[in-house]
């Protein structure tokens, strides 16, 4: 993760990842002001390592205003699912990236708005033209300055003009849900301007990134492949001693682990604190620790420097049983795959033994020494999401609710009880712009409660939404315990006055086995029965992952009919009591 | 030495070992393309901890041309 590979590797490995069969596909579009290469190459494989197949177009160089412009490019024909526009500062600066001082303050200011103006009006054409993610950077502020230690003191000077650029271009886009923007100057921040652009390369071979640099910048804009095939993982696994603190807490005691304002304890509190952070904004966390329970807990939930407490945790498993079965029952617990979850553990033994009996998991070699465990997590591009939702901020909340539930099923033996006891509310939401980004991330991350597990974009459900022959909507689920978010989608195709077509129906791992199933169901018949439907059509699509819906539609009354299932109007069907369902 | 910056050729140009030698380059070597051997000096400079200067670098047309520049670099390479 922050070590990679050589771009040679790349791309020599490039050839043997031919023609081989992965589980998820992505088209690729380069479009660039400078030589792309190898950059094709390293993207292809790094998908490759992800089960991804890869297929790229890279345009020529410097032609990607000839590609967006010409409505019958190859570009267009290509059909990209992501395109990443990619303009370097010596070409949208031009002269200016080298005289920013030959021109006035005002005439400076104007060529921001030119300059913001025409990549406006491309980027509208491309956005018009084709349903493809568009993802363009930034422009990286040199260090040099013409005018040296005063360049801070000029108004509007070359680094404020090009600050001001990139403020304007990511404000342009703040709130499409198409286009992207990657920062960049970030990257140039991280990796150091002299290591990323060297000036032998680029006089010898137009190379404006370093080939160093290479895999880097490529695992970098992997995130928006991630982010796209709504692949990024879900939960983080922990251990606990020398993991989330110094020692070992059986032996140790608790006020003899390393945990506090003092190093080495300070690296521990680092580290929680980032796992912190990708808790608030979705991640879960979870314990996998062989421990005494009594010991473990008193300082997760007593010590005065733990930053993680019981409530930021989804599952806990401290006890002595191994780790794999550990995990397994975690991953039930929670109702996430195992491929959703990344395992760190500071024992290279047991993150052997993970990798070797549960593959799918992602196990993450952390290093020896405790100050680097937090950019580990930094360095990880595996939780990236293109949006997030107040469902992803909810999460982590959501799960420690779910616990409690849990823990009040077990004391309640008998099910119909149980539920009647959640006083389960539904609400029944319309496509609108507030939630067709999370019915979006409902197709593209529900594995299991999936009936026919079709992936669409947001602009797929936007184009759904806005066409009369289609319901869409989702559904947001209460109890006593709190508030689960919206957990539930489905799109009906209205096939004819008489049949509609159930397209999608999913429900969220969350909130499964508690019959929400049944009152969204019951709610989109009874709205086919007002619209004088007489049949509704439904479809199993099996997948190796939806083994929990497949019952679903028999159960429900609808009847086998060649590969389709019907549900027959003249049916009654009853909305489980325990369930209260309201339309908004 | 030899053996490891040949062992570097081969890898970057995916070839076998056998098939370096030092009159080997882009016109006896399919794989040494002008893009492969622009990561080959940049590999080069990685493994071996030097910089070449944009003059060696153009003039690099076979193995014994970096071998040649190495060796004005101080690295010796014994054969």
């Amino acid at each position: 993760m922050t070590d990679q590979k050589k771009l040679s590797h790349y791309l020599n490995r490039v050839a043997e990842i031919a023609g081989q069969a992965f589980e998820k596909k992505i088209r690729i579009a380069l479009l660039g002001s400078f030589t792309l290469n190898g950059l094709a190459e390293t993207l292809s494989v790094m998908c490759a390592e992800k089960n991804i197949q890869c297929t790229t177009y890279v345009a020529d160089y410097n032609q990607y205003n000839q590609e967006i412009l010409n409505t019958e490019s190859n570009l267009y024909k290509f059909f990209p699912d992501v395109s990443f526009l990619l303009i370097d500062s010596r070409t949208i600066l031009g002269d200016l990236f080298y005289y920013p001082y030959s021109i006035s303050k005002k005439e400076r200011k104007q060529f921001v708005d030119k300059k913001i103006d025409e990549i406006q009006k491309l980027i509208h054409i491309f956005d018009k033209k084709i349903n493809s993610k568009l993802v363009i950077n930034n422009f990286n502020i040199p260090t040099f300055s013409p005018y040296g230690i005063v360049e801070t003191k000029t108004d509007f000077g070359q680094h404020q003009m090009i600050t001001e650029l990139n403020r304007r271009l990511a404000n342009l886009f703040l709130n499409s849900n198409s286009i992207f923007i990657y920062d960049f100057n970030n990257f140039v921040s991280k990796y150091g301007e002299k290591n990323i652009f060297d000036d032998k390369q680029f006089l010898f071979g137009d190379m404006k990134i370093s080939l160093d640099y290479i895999p880097y910048f490529a695992n970098d804009l992997l995130s928006y492949i991630i982010g796209y095939l709504g692949i990024s993982k879900k939960c983080i696994v922990l251990d606990l001693d020398n993991t989330l603190w110094g020692g070992i807490v059986g032996e140790d005691g608790f006020s003899g682990i390393k945990l506090g304002p003092e190093p080495p304890g300070n690296a521990y509190v680092e580290f929680q604190r980032v796992l912190l952070s990708l808790y608030q904004k979705g991640i879960i966390l979870a314990i996998n620790s062989k421990n005494n329970y009594e010991d473990a807990i008193k300082v997760i939930k007593e010590h005065p420097y733990m930053i993680l407490r019981e409530d930021h945790l989804a599952s806990l498993r401290i006890n002595w049983t191994d780790k794999i079965s550990n995990m397994k029952e975690i991953a039930n617990e929670l109702n996430i795959g195992l491929d959703s979850i990344v395992f760190l553990d500071d024992d290279p033994v047991n993150r052997e033994y993970m990798k070797i009996n549960l593959p799918q998991v992602l196990t993450v070699d952390l290093p020896k020494d405790s100050s680097q465990y937090a950019e580990v997590i930094k360095s990880m591009n595996e939780f990236s999401v293109l949006n997030i939702t107040q469902e992803d901020r909810q999460r982590g909340k959501m799960y420690t609710e779910q616990r409690k539930r849990k823990e009040l099923e077990k004391s309640t033996p008998d099910l119909e009880r149980f539920l009647k006891q959640l006083d389960l509310k539904i609400s029944i939401k319309n496509a609108n712009e507030f939630t067709i980004p999370r019915i979006s991330q409902l197709t593209l991350k529900t594995n299991q409660f999936n009936l026919t597990t079709k992936r669409y974009q947001e602009t797929d459900i936007k184009k759904f939404s806005q066409d009369q022959n289609y319901v869409v909507g989702c559904a947001q689920v209460e109890d006593k315990f709190g508030d689960n978010g919206i957990t539930s989608a489905f799109i009906v195709r209205k096939e004819n006055p008489k049949e509609w077509f159930i397209d999608t129906f999913l429900l969220s791992c969350r909130i499964m086995g508690r019959e929400v199933e049944k009152g969204i169901l019951g709610y989109i018949l009874n709205k086919a029965k007002e619209n004088g439907v007489e049949r509704i059509k439904a479809q199993f699509i099996p997948s190796h992952k939806n083994k929990p819906i497949e019952d679903f539609l028999p159960k429900c009354g609808f009847q086998k009919e060649g590969d389709f299932w019907i549900y027959s109007m003249k049916s009654s069907f009853v909305i489980p009591e325990c369930l209260t369902v309201c339309v908004e | 030495m030899s053996k490891r910056l040949y062992d570097l050729i081969a890898r970057v140009m995916n070839v076998p070992h056998s098939s370096i030698n030092d009159e080997s380059g882009p016109t006896s070597i399919e794989n040494w393309t002008s893009f492969k051997g622009y990561v080959l000096l940049s590999e080069l400079e990685m493994e071996f901890n030097v910089k070449f200067t944009l003059e060696e670098a153009m003039d690099v047309k076979k193995v014994a041309d970096i071998k040649r520049h190495l060796n004005n670099h101080g690295v010796t390479l014994n054969d």
